[in-house]
């Protein structure tokens, strides 16, 4: 415990209460004996539960808990008493106008002896973040898919032997705990004007002789387990056993380990989503066949390298995945492929279908339709046709799953032999395999309805003519 | 623990540390596993990966692996390290990173005592790579030797000493790389590939020599085809710089000019600008442009595209015309948004020169022979005329 910057307890021998105004005065300050860590990803909050053992007198007995230098939210502190709850009331609570990282309890007791007391707050400046790290096999069929947590720490305080737990999920705050760490309870209004945030200092170094496992020097010899469980929306990773999570250090600890789990690969032509050019995608999915699916994946960064059969790793991607529930497919974009050619021609343009627009009478006319057009006639409706391939080349040793998506606006019929489906309302898609060395060609043709021709705003998908 | 190695990080960029325990004592012992093998994987186009192994010694139990990278580019969340002895029993337990500092240290187990080979796998910075070619084609431009180096540019300040890279295709090389350092390696070589020498008369794309007199700009260029049948097509080609060079028939080469060589896929063409030609001229009008009334305020237009072509070079050549449709459509009827409905006419001479592979809906491409001047050093005028019906226009 550093008493310069640490969150303290200091008991106070004085039973005259308050004791704040003594010049003379004398403290006994309890450690910790557990700290419990809860550390929210969605949000800068960590929930802080340590227990530390008091000694009290029968009467009042005045406590100081004071937390200089840290990002502790002060609303949030809590007492509540472990044992002798039903000897032992909390009458009050002193926030000190002077000292703003500070406040005082009175606890009257009906006993005299030792009692376990509970202290909770929240603090900002703990957070946690999941990475990834998968590796594929030369054949490119499976991937090893390992889960990593970090926990960094810049809450000004040091946590030592602390059971660490993470929380999954988003939670709703309507304040931030920066913020009220920041404010205090009562504002200091010239530095909320000058929008200052409190930064803690730098701790010292730690003073020799401390305990080494509370310096985290002391380390166990097997992986830690971190448990996983699912509480209402939420998920909570629970580290086995304690850790030591230091002031301004950062820890990376193993979640999971996803062995040789099965994907599969598709290439992708999806404008919207991935671009103006055809990807290369892994697809493999959150669940126990994967040897996955014992979590949701949090938020995180994926790396995903390549074993390439000569003793080493080509690395293929880095890419964020937003949270998968467990069940749900992972997309990893791996970008264009050089082996994978695809071009989108255009080979042929036509009008046909005119309509004409009569003025004075206001009528339009159609020759197809055998009307006769007169020479002030003027050109009101008509329809555009367009050929058009998707060319693909596959110079890779297996073959290919593509699929395209392509968007069209206005009144368009979509004609081919590709057996499209519609993925919205203006946006066909189709699929194709490409057989190594193959060079396919995806023809169809759009007409487009133009001007007094044009009744809808949809893509109507029809078959191939002849 | 705090800042205990700051020594060997300054003086090395890149080191390794073991901290033999105890290490809560004031005295440590700390050994410096050297690289044993360093692999620079230069196969993405953007990343550079580096993989390096070293034998380090553990004890039986928990131990500390302490890699420290002072002023190099490491990019620190990529960082991995993977035990090739015994990975099933000697475990990563966890990594710290301590404040300011360019290091983490890892926790390793180690059912017993003893040495162990690690690879430790990291994105680097500075550490990039670019691909130059030198081409040097035949006295009769006809064929070229190509050879393609990569260049690896060593930023990172950190010496790798001697090094494994591979580039994701042809073969592995290894050589060593300096702190600072440019290296050019040769990672392919290419024999008498055979090239296409080209000329071409695209008025949309190259725009007038001369606009008065309607004379056409003929850019030149070597066209290399990446497929077997040239000699080529073993991988894509890379972009980058290409330096051409031609036979002068007495044992030398001579500069002849440079392009950037765009990324060429398999059974695709690299084009290399050469210049402008100056012995081929090339005159373009628009020789006739009829309206014709379809029904109402709908017209077709017959128009008729002349080229006036000589070659004044000793030897004979192929011009390559294209013809952008939207881009004649917008010449004799003014700029529109509606695609180009048009088809070939009877009365061109071009026919049966066109190119339908290199042709699209809003290009048409010819390839028109011309012969060499005469012997009279006269140029033989070729006149060609391009047909086109551009149809439902209004």
């Amino acid at each position: 415990m550093r008493t310069n910057w640490a969150a303290t307890v200091i008991a106070a021998a004085s039973l005259i209460a308050p004791a704040v105004g003594k010049n003379v005065d004398l403290s006994t300050i309890p450690p910790r004996n557990t700290v419990q860590l809860t550390i929210y990803n969605s949000e800068d909050l960590t929930l802080v539960r340590e227990t530390r053992q008091i000694t009290f007198k029968q009467g009042v007995n005045p406590l100081q808990f004071s937390w200089a230098n840290t990002l502790i939210d002060p609303t949030s502190v809590d007492l509540r008493f472990k044992t002798h709850a039903d000897q032992l009331d909390l009458i009050d609570t002193t926030y000190p106008h002077d000292k703003p990282q500070m406040l005082y309890w009175n606890v009257r007791s009906e006993m005299e002896g030792p009692a376990t007391v509970e202290i909770t707050y929240f603090t900002s400046g703990i957070t946690w973040a999941a990475d990834y790290v998968c590796v594929v096999d030369p054949e490119e069929t499976r991937m090893s898919f390992d889960g990593y947590v970090r926990i960094t720490n810049h809450s000004g305080e040091d946590y030592a032997n602390a059971q660490v737990r993470m929380v999954v999920g988003t939670i709703n705050l309507v304040e931030k705990i920066a913020e009220l760490s920041r404010r205090g309870l009562i504002a200091d209004e010239k530095e909320r004007a000058a929008g200052r945030r409190a930064v803690p200092k730098t701790p010292a170094k730690p003073a020799r002789g401390r305990a080494l496992r509370a310096l985290g020097y002391v380390m166990d010899s097997k992986p830690k387990e971190i448990i996983k469980e699912g509480l209402s929306e939420y998920f909570i990773y629970t580290v086995e056993g304690t850790e030591t999570i230091r002031n301004t250090w950062s820890k990376r600890m193993q979640l999971f380990e996803g062995t040789r789990a099965p994907f599969r690969i598709q290439y992708r032509y999806r404008p919207a989503e991935y671009g103006r050019h055809m990807v290369r995608l892994f697809l493999l999915r959150n669940d126990k066949a994967s040897t996955l699916g014992t979590t949701p994946l949090p938020d995180g960064v994926v790396r995903l390298c390549r074993d390439n059969g000569r003793d080493g790793l080509s690395f293929l991607t880095q890419q964020g995945i937003k949270y998968v529930p467990i069940g749900q497919e992972i997309v990893l974009n791996l970008g264009p492929d050089p082996e994978v050619i695809h071009e989108w021609v255009l080979l042929r343009n036509w009008r046909d279908n005119f309509w004409f627009h009569r003025g004075g009478v206001n009528v339009h006319f159609s020759p197809t339709k055998g009307h006769r057009i007169a020479v002030n006639d003027t050109v009101a409706g008509w329809d555009d046709h367009q050929e058009w391939v998707e060319r693909i080349r596959n110079y890779r040793a297996k073959p290919i799953d593509v699929e395209i998506r392509r968007r069209f606006g206005g009144h368009v019929m979509f004609r081919s032999g590709l057996n499209p489906t519609l993925y919205d309302y203006r946006t066909p898609q189709f699929s194709a395999r490409v057989n190594p060395g193959q060079k396919r060609e995806l023809a169809y043709r759009v007409t487009s309805r133009q001007g007094y021709d044009k009744k809808q705003d949809k893509v109507t998908l029809l078959p191939q003519d002849g | 623990m705090h800042g205990r190695y700051d020594k060997p990080v300054l003086l090395s960029a890149m080191v390794l540390l073991v901290l033999t325990p105890p290490v809560t004592a004031g005295i440590k012992l700390i050994t410096l596993p050297p690289r044993q093998r360093v692999e620079i994987q230069l196969d993405n186009p953007r990343i550079t990966l580096v993989e390096e192994e070293r034998v380090v010694p553990l004890s039986a139990g928990a131990n500390e692996v302490v890699f420290a990278w002072a002023n190099t580019h490491i990019d620190k969340n990529s960082i991995q390290l993977r035990c090739l002895t015994d990975p099933d029993k000697i475990k990563v337990l966890s990594s710290q990173f301590p404040p300011n500092e360019n290091a983490l240290t890892w926790q390793v187990s180690s059912p017993k005592a003893g040495a162990a080979r690690v690879r430790i796998s990291y994105i680097i910075g500075q550490l990039t790579k670019t691909f130059t070619y030198r081409a040097v084609a035949s006295k009769d431009e006809k064929t070229l030797d190509l050879r393609q180096y990569i260049e690896l540019h060593n930023k990172a300040n950190e010496a790798f000493g001697t090094a494994g890279m591979w580039a994701g295709f042809g073969e592995r090389l290894e050589r060593p790389i300096g702190i600072n350092e440019t290296r050019r390696l040769l990672s392919a070589k290419f024999q008498d590939v055979p090239i296409r020498k080209t000329y071409t008369a695209d008025l949309s794309k190259y725009g007038y020599l001369d606009a008065g007199k309607r004379q056409l700009r003929i850019p030149m260029h070597y066209v290399l085809k990446n497929d077997q049948a040239h000699r080529l097509g073993r991988f894509p080609l890379m972009r980058g710089k290409v330096r051409i060079f031609q036979d002068d028939g007495r044992g030398t080469v001579a500069f002849t000019g440079e392009d950037w060589g765009q990324f060429t896929p398999r059974d695709d063409e690299m084009t290399l600008y050469l210049g402008l030609a100056k012995d081929i001229v090339v005159k373009r009008t628009i020789d006739r442009r009829d309206r014709k009334r379809v029904m109402g305020n709908l017209y077709d237009y017959d128009v008729v595209v002349k080229y006036e072509v000589e070659n004044f070079k000793d030897s004979p050549a192929v011009l390559d015309i294209a013809e952008s449709l939207p881009a004649l459509r917008a010449e004799i009827l003014g700029k529109s948004r509606r695609a180009v409905h048009w088809e070939m006419g009877k009365d061109g001479t071009l026919d049966e020169m066109f190119d339908k592979a290199k042709s699209q809906a809003d290009k048409a491409v010819f390839h028109v022979p011309l012969p060499a001047r005469g012997k009279d050093q006269k140029a033989v005028k070729q006149v060609h005329k391009l047909h086109v019906l551009i149809k439902n226009e209004w």
